[in-house]
């Protein structure tokens, strides 16, 4: 956590370039994909040789819609591209195609949770508007080696969403939890995959400082490229320490395009407003304006999945279930829909399913994946529920099992862990392991009286007949002893206190 | 006409080393340009984007992969290469 003094105020706002999840580029067939050898996804088209002519990607497009419906943002009746043009070798055609007026989302929120005072109290709730987001082209990849530099044109042309939110972003808590909800959205959405290691989400980030109270905003920098969340975090409480050491010092912030070293976990100025670019972006001749129907809009919004903030409600307020087990669930759309067959399945105790598949389901299929986050170092990894050897079903058939009473909660995580090996239903496992609870009546009654007549827990009795509820647990221990563990315990308690009574 | 520009900024942004006499040419000709895009922005013309370009859906491709040209043919167009990258004087400035 940043340590801010309180009569500052930080003020940011984030430009979240995402990589769409389709097969082709954006305005050329050409496919693309992570780790191919340099130069081989290109084409005439990305390259932008004599005679060619860009095409919007459909798929693109529709992505980029269904972003801005997941995000609750106007579709715009029309959208258009222009060339945002400079010299650089990362680009080959010397413009990127970006849309500057007309972008394909306007408006729109994310709603974002704040961590709460510890791990089973859920923090504060905001809303961070988003301003617009439009489809661009990524550009190509640079490495410098020795007195030159390599260009390698594979990621020019992928379909680049470029998410711009308003500056409503407040600490680098703030924009750690907006980055963590906007993956959440986007991956739930099956509108990209936002795997940070592979470059598919990355960030520029504005910085600004003022007095607390004040209303003018103070000058900002923008430190670009940063590619992973902590990267975003560590660079804005760089940034606002920074300003802040600046500003009570007499000195003035200079409003400069900033780059940062991750593994110095410092930031360097890249150029100052003196040296700003001048883009000349005009409209691109090439690419005719595009008119959105309304249908495409309507046909989109129902792809649109719940919220996750909105199931995390439905699961603590509908449900029942605790947050710590609603707040894990929700954030994998595969996993929740994997807890509610499960409830369907058996729908009277959701928390017992629930504990079953946030704890134990998760913790094994992590320990049989063994695959580290790659988008998001702090998070669990996502796991891979189609190779889990337990179905929906049957887990629901084991909490059953266990609300019936016919094994107990401890002898549960022994036939879960079972059914995590071999893939079997929980009855077949009790069955072949015996642990089948004795709810024979008759022998257990007799056992119970027993027990009773045994002058060793004759004090307790006394107790639990004073009034002592708690005093009843020193019976049930022998019980079970003389049952080796297979008594049904709700058989037992009902036993006692008729006996007892 | 007042220059709404700054010549040394623009022949630094355009990567051009200009002598005195090719601004002062420059810098009259680039007025004359922006007084004809000055005219035309005096024009009385709707904020609308131009109806004469607009298509609809049926104008996109579908996100079908289609032929590259290949590493070799993509460097063999380019004045340098190296390990199947393009080859160019080293550049610092992060510009993505």
């Amino acid at each position: 956590m940043s340590n801010v003094p309180s009569d500052w105020e930080v003020v940011i706002g984030l430009e979240v370039h995402v990589q769409l999840h389709t097969r082709a580029k954006v305005f050329a067939s050409s496919p693309w994909g992570f780790g191919k050898e340099p130069n081989e996804q290109v084409d005439p088209v990305v390259l932008g040789l004599p005679g060619t002519l860009p095409v919007v990607n459909r798929e693109a497009v529709e992505k980029s819609i269904l972003f801005g419906l997941v995000v609750g943002a106007e579709i715009p009746e029309r959208c258009a591209w222009d060339r945002k043009n400079y010299f650089y070798p990362d680009n080959p055609k010397n413009y990127q195609l970006t849309q500057k007026d007309f972008p394909v989302v306007v408006g729109g929120q994310v709603e974002i949770e704040l961590p709460g005072a510890s791990r089973n109290v859920m923090g504060e709730h905001k809303f961070i508007r988003i301003h617009h987001a439009h489809l661009e082209e990524d550009v190509g990849k640079l490495s410098h080696a020795g007195s030159g530099s390599l260009v390698d044109y594979n990621r020019a042309g992928v379909p680049l969403l470029e998410i711009v939110t308003e500056p409503d972003l407040r600490s680098s808590a703030e924009a750690e939890a907006f980055l963590r909800s906007l993956v959440a959205m986007l991956t739930q959405a099956g509108v990209a995959d936002c795997d940070m290691e592979k470059g598919q989400l990355r960030c520029d980030c504005n910085v600004s400082v003022r007095r607390r109270g004040a209303e003018k905003l103070g000058t900002r920098t923008e430190t670009k490229n940063l590619n992973s969340i902590s990267s975003v975090r560590d660079t804005v409480i760089y940034e606002t320490a920074r300003q802040i050491r600046e500003l009570e010092a007499g000195r003035s912030i200079t409003q400069e395009t900033r780059g940062w070293n991750a593994e110095l976990a410092r930031g360097y100025v890249l150029r100052d407003k003196e040296d700003a670019h001048d883009y000349r972006y005009f409209p691109d001749p090439d690419i005719p304006t595009l008119k959105i129907s309304r249908e495409t809009v309507a046909r989109l919004a129902k792809q649109v999945p719940e919220n996750l903030y909105d199931r995390q409600r439905r699961y603590v307020e509908k449900l029942g279930l605790p947050y710590t087990a609603a707040s894990v669930l929700v954030n994998d759309r595969a996993l929740a829909e994997w807890f509610e067959a499960a409830v369907a399945a058996h729908p009277t105790n959701p928390s017992g399913i629930a504990n079953l598949v946030a704890n134990d389901l998760l913790r094994d299929l992590a320990a049989s994946a063994g695959a580290a986050g790659a988008f998001d170092e702090a998070a669990p990894a996502p796991v891979s529920l189609a190779s889990c050897p337990i179905k929906p079903a049957q887990l629901a058939g084991l909490v059953k099992l266990t609300d019936d009473g016919v094994i107990s909660k401890q002898q549960a995580k022994e036939v879960f862990t079972e059914m995590f090996k071999t893939g079997q239903d929980a009855a077949a496992i009790v069955d072949a392991k015996g642990l089948r609870q004795n709810s024979d009546t008759g022998e257990l009654e007799k056992i119970v009286k027993e027990v009773i007549a045994d002058p060793a827990v004759a004090k307790s009795i006394a107790e639990y007949r004073a009034g002592n509820e708690k005093a009843i647990n020193a019976l049930k221990g022998p019980i079970m002893k003389r049952t080796q563990g297979k008594a049904n315990p709700v058989l037992i308690d009902q036993l006692l206190r008729k006996f007892l009574a | 006409m007042a220059e709404g520009f700054d010549i040394d900024h623009l022949a630094k942004l355009a990567r051009l080393s200009l002598t005195a006499e090719e601004k002062a040419l420059y810098s009259s000709q680039l007025n004359q340009i922006l007084g004809h895009f000055q005219a035309l922005a005096d024009a009385d013309l709707p904020a609308t984007i131009d109806d004469a370009r607009v298509v609809d859906e049926a104008a996109l491709r579908s996100d079908e992969p289609g032929p590259v040209l290949g590493a070799e043919a993509v460097t063999r167009i380019a004045p340098a290469s190296r390990d199947g990258q393009i080859s160019v004087p080293r550049v610092v400035d992060d510009e993505s």
